[in-house]
C-alpha cells in the first residue's frame, strides 16, 4: 500500500506541473473576470436606463407618460419645444438610447377612443446583448402606460366594471402534479427552477471524464516516450498498483481541475445571466417545488456520485487502454478521441432531448452508451425515477469490471510494450506487434 | 560453483519475426557476462525477459534457483534492470527521483536511507542533486540512472547498453562503476554492440546474432581460437 501512494504521489506531481496550473489559473480568473465585467455592465443596463420625450401635445395626458417613465426609474429628459430632428441629434450626441414623440392630438384622440401612435427611435451605439436592454425596457414601460389607458378608457366607457375582468374575463389557474403530489406552480415555473439546479451537473460531467481520459492516456503515453515505463515495469510493484496510482491521479487531477472550472463557470454564468440562475429564488417557487418532491435528497446525491464514478473509471480504462498502445504524447491526445464522441453524444442529447421519449433507435443508442446514465441520472432522480438509475449503475459496473479486467491484463501482459496501434495512409488503423 | 543464472532454450516471436531462437547461456555469481552482437540481434529482447518485462513464447531463465517465467514477482525484488537510453521524470529533481526509486524497492527507512546514499556516492553529483533532472546532461542522466540501478546491490544488474550515446570520459566513468560493484560481489548481465568496450569490461560474453547465440567465451579464449586481435574480428568471423 505504501508502494501505491508512492506511486500515486508521482503521478500527481507528474500532472500537477506549473506547466498544467498556471494556463488552469489564467482560464479560470479569465472567466471569473469576464464574468464579473458582464454581470456589473448588466446591472447597469438593467437599472438607470435614459429616455428622451418630445411632448409637441403638451396636455395632462402626454404629460402622464413622462411621469409614469420617471416613476419606473427612467431618467427623461423631457422637452416640449425642440423639434423631431433636434432632439433625434441631441439623444445621438448624449448616447440617450431612445426618444419618444409623442404627436399633437395625442390627448384628443384618447378621449375620442381612437388608437394614438408615441413614435420610438432607438439610436444604436454598439451591438452588445446589453445594448438592447434599454429598448426592451421602455417597450415594458410603453405597456404600463397602454395598460394606464386601456383602464382609463374602459372605466369611462363602462363605469362600474372591473377592467381587468373587461380585459381577461378567462384566466388560468395553473397546478403541476408529480406522482399523486400537487403545487399551485406552473409547468414553466418548474422546468425553469430545475434548469437552473441541474445546468451545471452535465457541465462538470462532461468536463471530468474528458480531462481524466486525456491524462490518463498521456501519463502512459509519456512514460513510453520518456523510456521510464520498461524501469518500473521492472521494479518489485505489482502491475495493478502501477494501473490504479496512474487512474486516480487522473481521477483527482481531473476533479480539480473541474473544481476550480466550474468556479470560474460559475462567475461567468452568473454575469451572462445577471444571477437570474442562482439556486435562490422565489420563496413561493420553492415552497411549490418541496410540495413536488423536487428535490434532491442525500442518498439521490450518493447515486449522482457513483454514477459519475464509474463513468469516470470507465473513461480511464479505456483511455489507459488506448493510451498503452501509444507510441508517444501525440498519437495518445489522438487514440482518444473516440471517446470524447462518445461523451459529447449524451452530454449534447441530454441538453436538448428527452431520451424516454425518444424513438427506439436514439434510446437504444444512448442507453448503449455507458456515459448517458450519468447525464440523464440527476433528471430522473428530481422525478424520482429510480429504476432507470439503478439500471444504469448496473450497467456502468458491468462495463467497469470487463474494462478493468482488459487494462489489467494488458499491463501483466507485455502489449503494454509490444503492442502498437498505427495510423497508416494504406490501412486506416492496424496494431502491430514489433 | 552454481550458476548465479541460467538461460534455457528462450525463444520469442514478434509476430512473424523470430527475434530468439532458443538461445542458451550461463553467467556465474559475481561476473560480468556480456551478449554482444549487432542492432537487430535480440540482445534487448533476451535482457527484457530476464528483466521480466518480456515473457518468452518458449524456455526459461532461472536465477539463483527461481524461475523467471513462474515467479517474475520473486525475481523483481532482487534484480535491477537499465534499460538502453532509459529516460527520467524530468520534472523530479536527481534526489526526488533516487528517493522515489527506492521507495518501490524497500518500506524501510533506514535500508531506503542506506540506499540514498550508495546511489549519491555513484553518482557524484553534488551540488546538482535538487537540481531537476531536465537540466541534467545525457552523462548526468546516465550515471543516475546507473547508480539507481546499483543502489539496492541487486543479485543481477541488467544493462542494455549501459555507456550509448556517452562521451569517452563518461562512458569510462560508468565502465568503472560497473568494474567496481561487480568487484564487491555483485552479478552483472550486460549488452552492448560497442565491442572493444565489452573486451575491457566483461569476464565472458556471447556473441549473438539473428536471435541465435553463436559463440561463448572470454575474450582472451575467443580471440586466441580464432586468432583475432580483438572481438569485432572474432565477430566478423563467428557470423560468417
Amino acid at each position: 500500500m505504501i508502494r501505491f501512494f508512492t506511486l500515486l504521489k508521482k503521478e500527481v506531481r507528474e500532472l500537477l506541473t506549473p506547466q498544467m496550473i498556471l494556463p488552469m489559473l489564467i482560464g479560470v480568473l479569465a472567466l471569473a473576470f469576464i464574468g464579473n465585467i458582464v454581470g456589473s455592465e448588466g446591472k447597469k443596463s438593467q437599472t438607470g436606463h435614459s429616455v428622451s420625450i418630445l411632448d409637441l401635445d403638451k396636455t395632462d395626458s402626454s404629460g402622464l407618460v413622462n411621469k409614469i417613465f420617471t416613476e419606473s426609474g427612467f431618467t427623461v429628459d423631457y422637452n416640449t419645444d425642440l423639434t423631431a430632428e433636434q432632439i433625434i441629434k441631441k439623444a445621438t450626441d448624449e448616447k440617450t438610447g431612445t426618444v419618444l414623440i409623442i404627436p399633437e392630438g395625442f390627448e384628443d384622440g384618447m378621449g375620442k377612443l381612437e388608437q394614438q401612435k408615441i413614435l420610438k427611435h432607438s439610436v444604436i451605439s454598439n451591438f452588445s446583448i446589453f445594448a438592447t436592454t434599454g429598448s426592451a425596457a421602455v417597450d415594458l414601460t410603453i405597456s404600463a402606460v397602454n395598460e394606464y389607458f386601456s383602464n382609463l378608457m374602459m372605466s369611462r366607457s363602462i363605469p362600474g366594471e372591473d377592467p381587468a375582468v373587461l380585459k381577461n374575463p378567462v384566466v388560468t389557474d395553473k397546478y403541476v402534479s408529480l406522482k399523486e403530489k400537487t403545487a399551485h406552480i406552473s409547468i414553466d415555473e418548474v422546468t425553469g427552477f430545475i434548469t437552473t439546479q441541474t445546468m451545471f451537473i452535465p457541465i462538470v460531467i462532461f468536463m471530468i471524464i474528458v480531462s481524466a481520459s486525456q491524462m490518463i492516456a498521456v501519463t502512459i503515453a509519456s512514460e513510453k516516450e520518456n523510456k521510464t515505463l520498461e524501469t518500473l515495469l521492472s521494479t518489485p510493484v505489482s502491475r495493478i498498483s502501477i494501473v490504479t496510482a496512474k487512474m486516480t491521479a487522473a481521477g483527482l487531477v481531473s476533479l480539480l481541475m473541474a473544481t476550480a472550472y466550474m468556479f470560474g463557470m460559475n462567475y461567468y454564468i452568473n454575469g451572462l445571466t445577471g444571477g437570474a440562475f442562482s439556486s435562490s429564488g422565489d420563496s413561493s417557487i420553492s415552497s411549490a417545488i418541496t410540495r413536488l418532491g423536487l428535490t434532491l435528497s442525500i442518498p439521490d446525491y450518493a447515486l449522482i456520485g457513483i454514477s459519475l464514478f464509474l463513468s469516470i473509471l470507465i473513461a480511464l480504462a479505456i483511455s489507459l487502454i488506448l493510451g498503452a498502445f501509444a507510441e508517444d504524447v501525440k498519437k495518445a491526445q489522438g487514440l482518444i478521441t473516440p471517446i470524447l464522441f462518445l461523451i459529447m453524444i449524451p452530454y449534447l442529447m441530454s441538453m436538448f432531448i428527452d431520451v424516454g421519449t425518444s424513438s427506439t433507435g436514439i434510446k437504444l443508442l444512448m442507453y448503449a452508451i455507458p456515459f448517458s446514465h450519468t447525464f440523464s441520472a440527476s433528471q430522473n432522480l428530481f422525478l424520482q425515477n429510480y429504476q432507470p438509475v439503478i439500471f444504469g449503475i448496473i450497467y456502468q459496473s458491468v462495463w467497469v469490471i470487463a474494462l478493468v479486467i482488459i487494462a489489467a491484463k494488458i499491463f501483466k501482459s507485455d502489449k503494454i510494450l509490444t503492442m502498437k496501434i498505427n495510423f497508416s495512409k494504406k490501412s486506416l488503423t492496424k496494431i502491430r506487434m514489433f | 560453483m552454481d550458476n548465479a543464472l541460467v538461460v534455457q532454450d528462450l525463444e520469442k516471436k514478434y509476430g512473424k519475426i523470430k527475434a530468439l531462437k532458443g538461445i542458451n547461456f550461463e553467467v556465474k555469481p559475481n561476473e560480468i557476462f556480456a551478449l554482444i552482437g549487432p542492432n537487430g540481434a535480440g540482445k534487448t529482447t533476451a535482457l527484457r525477459i530476464i528483466a521480466t518485462i518480456l515473457k518468452p513464447d518458449a524456455g526459461d531463465a532461472i536465477l539463483y534457483g527461481t524461475s523467471i517465467r513462474k515467479n517474475p514477482e520473486q525475481i523483481r525484488p532482487v534484480i535491477s534492470y537499465l534499460p538502453e537510453e532509459a529516460g527520467t521524470y524530468k520534472n523530479m529533481t536527481g534526489f526526488g527521483y533516487i528517493k522515489f526509486m527506492a521507495s518501490l524497492y524497500t518500506n524501510d527507512p533506514k535500508l531506503r536511507q542506506k540506499y540514498l546514499e550508495t546511489a549519491f556516492e555513484i553518482a557524484g553529483l553534488e551540488g546538482r542533486m535538487n537540481d531537476k533532472l531536465a537540466t541534467y546532461s545525457k552523462g548526468m542522466v546516465r550515471k543516475i540512472i546507473l547508480a539507481r540501478a546499483v543502489m539496492t546491490r541487486p543479485k543481477l544488474a541488467i544493462l542494455d547498453e549501459p555507456t550509448s550515446g556517452l562521451d569517452v570520459i563518461n562512458a569510462l566513468e560508468i565502465r568503472n562503476t560497473i568494474k567496481k560493484f561487480a568487484q564487491s560481489g555483485m552479478t552483472v548481465l550486460v549488452s552492448s554492440h560497442n565491442m572493444l568496450e565489452i573486451e575491457y569490461l566483461c569476464d565472458r560474453v556471447a556473441m549473438i546474432n539473428k536471435g541465435e547465440i553463436h559463440k561463448i567465451g572470454t575474450p582472451s579464449e575467443l580471440k586466441s581460437e580464432f586468432g583475432s586481435q580483438n572481438l569485432e574480428e572474432v565477430f566478423s568471423e563467428v557470423v560468417k
